[in-house]
């Protein structure tokens, strides 16, 4: 008797959980394009124009070539190439670590850095600091492939022609007395935002020596938030907001918890109260979000409002009044009487529920947001009496800096001969009515110092290579003010200059060697922190203790009426930096490029997004699979006061209607990119005006064009099985089992097998370790960082646009974003977004490992699901039989072969993949350098997938077993191995660990009433299991009764018969 | 009656036949290749740069593997040393000799000897020096007597079986770990091999030896 198992149909009522607005229709090609393991044509050979028959005459011409020589018959000699000088501290074939730190805008990200044999290859959060909790953001992750970038700077240029150090120093030497006689008229420097100790430092020795030199702050983001605390707070002070204070946040268009936060701060004291009161916590907080796209910080609202970036100041001015009427203040900004499309209960019953939280609440307000509107914010925690509380900052020194306008006035006004451009790229980012290319032309002198050749190199008089900060010292100051350094752990591999360097130079010092520059300031900052570490201490903690600011009295004096942009009418644009490439600085970063973008999953470009309403009204049908079965997607021309654009449009599900989003950072200019960015996207920086660089008044219209997105939303569907679960907090409390029993799990049968089920907990196993991980969804906002970290870990490839659209992305951990939206309103309006992370789930009865031919994925003792990479011979069948399709299949040698489209001979242009052997072979002698060299780097017709880091399992065993010599002591210490994944999460949503270890928090975790496994039906028994998300909404809201609006598990009661639904087993 | 072989079955029986010996010709030519020393280079003895005398240094001089393996017992690779490890000593003595001008050269220029590599794992293979002579498997077992080479050859297979025979029988090899750098070391009794045996099992036991019979244990 055989059973087949059927899975179960969807529910007919109840919540929907789905991926893209395509799935949400239900077409019939949608639903063949997703039956199909791959796209169309994905499986065939795409070369138009290149017949099957003559490709296969070319290799076989190649390969006979190739074979004459016999050259693979006899065993190479290899050589050892063993050091002349022994190095200190470094020992072959083993990590050396160093502390570090990533500067950012808003302070850096406090670094542990990994090194093999003098190469960086992997970047840790540093757990010392009392900031970390050991995470890392995206960007510190993926920064470590910009330094090994084979398309970054590397050569000196003057004009444009190649020169080199000697012949900069001597220009360098004929130019300073000029300066110094003038005393500095006529020279400027542009600088990005930067918080380091020593530039201040040298920036001050400038000054001194040339006192009317001019110094100019750019930042490319459109963060006018300096400018409000100023305003508000008084000069130099910095906000520390205290998440984990808050019961009831309220975010107006702030995305503190992805864009708007660049450290890891933020989000881990947010995960830290998201847990509900029976898990430890305290109670959990509540957060109300305000936006007109979906973010991060959107998806993980308990209540969400969309609405236009443009009436979010009108908002702001409503919420306030609201407040102040509550808590007794006056307030008389008063508002042009605005149609606002806003529930007035909506306002009001969020006042009230920040007034019972007063002193315990926090409200965000956009950095990018008018100054006035940011300081309305400062206004409403101020009446809530926040300051103090929730809201703490400290004070440092004014520098003297003018903004980016001022200087091109300058410019303008022939007040400047002489322009330092500093790891900025003004020619690109600035404002276009500043028209920065133009007024450039009049400096005679421009020195460009950069890590990229990018527009504003091209057009410069000199170009110097920028180092990378893992290569040059230098120091910065961390999100909580700590003096932490900046530490190199190699020589610049092209040798380039540092910022720092070039400032030494024009102040007139000797180019520092090494890490004087820097000792000179951390001797200064060590007497006014009072601290008695010495240099080394400072290094081996990476970060001066006690050097945090002492927190300052804050008052609020802001000036209450100052005007408030009236909302926009019509059509707005929106212009938020990118979640990967950010202001655009990233371009060249492959691992950035290929990641799915958090809310959209698209990669390698960006697009114009749109509510549904919006894009019916212009006409935009749904993206159409086209003959190869691919997304066109169309493309609109964007007005804005005469320069336009033209994008391809994409449905953004939760979008504000009226209103378009277009990320900044794409679309550069030929030549300004290496071959990762060339070609990718569209330039929205074209329509930023400096009067307008958040959002515009635009016309909008459709163009007729149709342009391909790489968008990896529906790769790999669940089809609706309950694979998130979520429910409100009200309802966990009285039932807080309830992911145990959603759905299907409610009334399967008991699983029934033939085979015995493997014991792994079974005394007689030899591993003393079961590993297992837990998931919380609750805590995971979806930033990526995960993704990226296992990228870097694990030598993951990537493998380009084309290859994408294929569904042939590499990333063996992916997080599956979920939008839910009521059965009653399925539509792409106002739905829900959870986010999955979704690696190999370890299953006990892999399903895989039953029709691998050659045994290539197998179990080992300690749980693990493994993959033999040299027994793999590529059949894919385990990709098959996956139910989660975590697989990955290496299509092409994608770490050997070009990616980018070329032309050889007569063949048509195509992807280098393509033409096999007639392209070079090899990686990069750069990329090489990044990969860790205890994973292995896999070839072409090889699956992958996740092991749980086994290189980290078994290094962790190693080590106790090297420790224990002569003895029989074993034992792992508890919770020390982490997985790349859990290491990298701020949020902390990743435990991994030991099973069997009854002290270990996975351990632990398994008690937990909320962890679920994912298809238990199947009964895959998966090792990794999550925590069902929890939403906190407020009863008395507009829409309360729909959040987290669960599955319908009432199948639980009363339906204890196993016949009488589909979907259980039926016998043949 | 019709003829019930068709006329190309007349050759057929010859045809098997010869394909018969064909593979059988390929597959003792395989047995004899792949399953010989010849296949895992036992006895690949390559000319090195400098040449150096492991049992002169050893044997003579008493000198502990550890001097210039330095790192064998904390680090996956047991490096090789360094030019400068060599000039400790030969700063001094035989400072003139010209075997040793290769060594001078890389010392004074910076630029490594290349060493000619006998021992190597192959791809996707990780191994690990550091846990086996911590835990009581001495360099004799998988290097066999280095200590008495003047060329260093290789001396085991290291083949994936060869590592399996082992993982799967730790007692053959297991001494006391502090005997795992004194190559010459024997159990003491009159059958060397019974007396291994005996220590081997009871060290494993005490020990809780398992190696790692799994896939993942050397492939990553």
């Amino acid at each position: 008797m055989k059973r087949t198992f059927q899975h179960p149909a969807e529910p007919k009522t109840g919540k929907k959980y789905w991926r893209s607005v395509e799935e949400l229709a239900d077409t019939p090609k949608f639903r063949e394009w997703l039956s199909r393991e791959f796209p169309a044509g994905a499986a065939e050979l795409e070369m138009d124009g290149l017949s099957r028959r003559s490709f296969v005459q070319l290799m076989g011409a190649s390969l006979a070539l190739a074979g004459l020589g016999f050259s693979g018959c006899r065993r190479p000699e290899i050589h050892f190439a063993a050091l002349s000088k022994s190095v200190e501290w470094s020992i072959p074939g083993k990590a050396l670590y160093y502390t570090s730190a990533m500067p950012t805008r808003t302070g850096a990200v406090p670094l542990v850095v990994t090194t093999y044999d003098g190469r960086p290859t992997k970047i840790e959060g540093n757990p010392l600091h009392p900031a970390s909790n050991g995470a890392t953001t995206l960007h510190a992750q993926a920064s470590i492939l910009d330094l090994y970038n084979p398309d970054r700077s590397k050569i000196f240029l003057e004009n444009g022609k190649e020169s080199d150090r000697q012949k900069f120093d001597a220009y360098l030497a004929g130019l300073l007395p000029k300066l110094a006689a003038s005393a500095g008229a006529g020279l400027a420097f542009l600088a990005d935002v930067n918080n380091s100790p020593t530039r201040e430092r040298l920036k001050q020795e400038i000054l001194k020596k040339y006192p009317q030199a001019k110094w100019a702050v750019h930042d490319p983001t459109g963060s006018l938030q300096a400018e409000a605390v100023a305003t508000a707070f008084g000069p130099g002070v910095t906000l520390t907001p205290q998440i984990e204070k808050a019961d009831v946040i309220v975010a107006l268009d702030s995305d503190f918890l992805g864009l708007d936060s660049e450290s890891t701060g933020y989000t881990r004291q947010f995960a830290a109260r998201r847990k509900p009161p029976k898990e430890g916590g305290s109670s959990m907080n509540r957060l109300y979000v305000v936006e007109n796209r979906y973010t991060l910080t959107g998806g993980m609202a308990d209540h969400r409002l969309r609405l236009k970036a443009s009436q979010i100041p009108a908002l702001t001015v409503k919420l306030a009044q609201a407040v102040a009427n509550l808590t007794g203040n006056n307030f008389a900004v008063t508002l042009a009487e605005i149609p606002l499309p806003v529930d007035q209960q909506w306002i009001d019953e969020c006042a009230a529920d920040l007034v019972s939280a007063k002193g315990k609440s926090l409200i965000f307000v956009g950095p990018r947001q008018p100054v006035a509107t940011q300081i309305l914010g400062f206004a409403i925690n101020s009446f809530l009496g926040n300051i103090g509380q929730t809201i703490t900052g400290f004070t440092q020194a004014v520098s003297q800096q003018i903004p980016l306008p001022e200087l091109v006035k300058a410019i303008q006004q022939k007040a400047v001969s002489t322009l330092f451009i500093l790891e900025s790229n003004p020619v690109y980012t600035a404002p276009v009515d500043l028209k920065f290319d133009d007024s450039m032309k009049s400096v005679t002198d421009v020195v460009h110092l950069g890590l990229r050749k990018d527009e504003t190199a091209l057009v410069s008089k000199w170009h110097v290579p920028g180092t990378h900060y893992l290569e040059s010292w230098s120091d910065a100051l961390g999100p909580d003010g700590t003096y932490v350094p900046v530490q190199p752990m190699i020589q610049p591999l092209f040798g380039g200059l540092s910022a720092n360097d070039v400032l030494a130079a024009v102040a007139g010092l000797k180019i520092p060697q090494g890490a004087e520059v820097v000792k000179e300031t951390f001797a200064k900052v060590k007497e006014t922190a009072g601290s008695t570490a010495d240099w080394s201490s400072f290094l081996r903690n990476g970060y001066l203790e006690n050097s945090a600011p002492s927190p300052a009295a804050l008052t609020f004096s802001g000036p209450l009426a100052a005007a408030v942009s009236p909302p926009a009418e019509g059509v707005e644009v929106v212009f938020p930096p990118d979640y990967k490439i950010q202001d655009g600085s990233y371009i060249d970063n492959g691992w950035l490029q290929e990641l799915p973008d958090p809310i959209t999953k698209l990669t390698w470009d960006n697009a114009a997004l749109m509510s549904r309403k919006m894009a019916d009204k212009l006409g935009i049908g749904r993206p159409t699979h086209s003959d190869e079965q691919h997304l066109e997607s169309e493309m609109i021309k964007i007005t804005v006061e005469g320069r336009s654009l033209e994008v391809p449009a994409m449905v953004a599900p939760g979008h504000a209607d009226d209103s378009i989003t277009l990320p900044l950072g794409y679309g550069h200019a030929e030549g300004a990119t290496g071959k990762i960015g060339r070609g990718s996207g569209f330039n929205a920086y074209q329509l930023v005006a400096s009067a307008a660089s958040y959002f515009a008044v635009a016309t909008v219209e459709k163009t007729g064009k149709t342009y391909q997105l790489a968008i990896t939303q529906e790769h790999n569907q669940m089809e609706g099985r309950a694979v998130v679960r979520e429910a409100t907090l009200e309802h966990f409390e009285e039932k807080p089992e309830f992911a145990k029993t959603m759905f299907m799990d409610s009334h399967s049968p008991p699983n029934i097998s033939l085979y015995k089920n493997p014991d792994y907990t079974s005394p007689e196993r030899k591993s003393p370790e079961q590993w297992g991980m837990v998931i919380d969804l609750n805590s995971c906002v979806g930033c990526n960082a995960c993704v990226i970290a296992c990228q870097a870990e694990n030598n993951i490839p990537i493998v380009g646009k084309e290859q994408v659209i294929n569904n042939r992305e590499m990333h063996w951990l992916r997080i599956d974003r979920y939008f839910a939206s009521a059965e009653d309103e399925h539509n792409e309006t106002e739905p829900e977004m959870v986010m999955q992370p979704l690696g190999c789930q370890q299953c006990e009865n892999a399903p895989c490992e039953t029709v691998c031919p050659v045994n290539a994925t197998v179990h080992s003792d300690d749980g693990l699901n493994v993959m033999v990479y040299n027994r793999c011979i590529g059949t894919r069948y385990c990709a098959n039989n996956c139910p989660f399709k975590v697989r990955r299949f290496n299509f092409f040698n994608y770490n050997e072969r070009p990616l980018e489209k070329m032309k050889i001979g007569p063949l048509p242009e195509s992807s280098g993949l393509y033409f096999g052997p007639l392209t070079k072979k090899g990686t990069e002698d750069l990329i090489k350098m990044q990969k860790n060299p205890n994973v292995t780097v896999r070839i072409r017709g090889v699956m992958e997938k996740c092991t749980y880091c086994i290189q980290r399992i078994e290094e962790g065993r190693i080590q106790s077993r090297v420790k224990a010599g002569a003895s029989d002591n074993l034992k792992i210490p508890t919770d020390s191995i982490q997985s790349a994944c859990q290491q990298a999460c701020a949020a902390e949503a990743i435990t991994f660990g030991d099973l069997k270890d009854p002290d270990s928090r996975v351990a632990k975790l398994q008690d937990n009433p909320r962890r679920y496994r994912l298809l238990e039906y199947l009964n895959v028994q998966t090792r990794t299991s999550y925590l069902a998300r929890l939403r906190n909404p407020n009863p008395k809201m507009p829409g309360a009764g729909k959040v987290a609006d669960i599955y319908p598990d009432e199948h639980a009661e009363g339906h204890d018969s196993k016949d009488q639904h589909q979907g259980e087993g039926t016998h043949h | 009656m019709p003829n019930l072989f068709p006329r190309w079955t007349n050759r057929l029986p010859i045809k098997v036949v010869t394909a018969a010996v064909v593979l059988g010709a390929l597959v003792s030519a395989a047995v004899a290749y792949f399953f010989t020393p010849k296949y895992t280079q036992v006895g690949y003895q390559p000319d090195q740069p400098v040449p150096f005398q492991h049992d002169l240094h050893v044997k003579q001089l008493g000198m502990d593997c550890r001097y210039c393996h330095s790192n064998v017992e904390v680090s996956a690779a047991s490096n090789i040393p360094t030019a400068q490890t060599c000039m400790n000593c030969h700063s001094q003595i035989q400072k003139n000799n010209p075997k040793l001008a290769q060594l001078r050269k890389a010392w004074e220029t910076g630029e490594p000897l290349p060493w000619v590599k006998i021992h190597y794992v192959p791809d996707y293979a990780y191994f690990n020096h550091s846990v086996h002579v911590n835990r009581g498997v001495s360099c004799v077992s998988c290097h066999g007597n280095v200590d008495k080479m003047e060329v260093v050859y290789k001396d085991q297979p290291q083949s994936m079986g060869w590592c399996l025979d082992c993982h799967r029988d730790p007692a053959k090899h297991v001494r006391p770990t502090e005997e795992v750098f004194n190559l010459d070391w024997k159990p003491s009794g009159d059958n060397p091999v019974k007396a291994q045996r005996e220590l081997g099992s009871q060290l494993v036991k005490q020990w809780k030896i398992h190696p790692p019979e799994n896939c993942s244990g050397c492939h990553r």
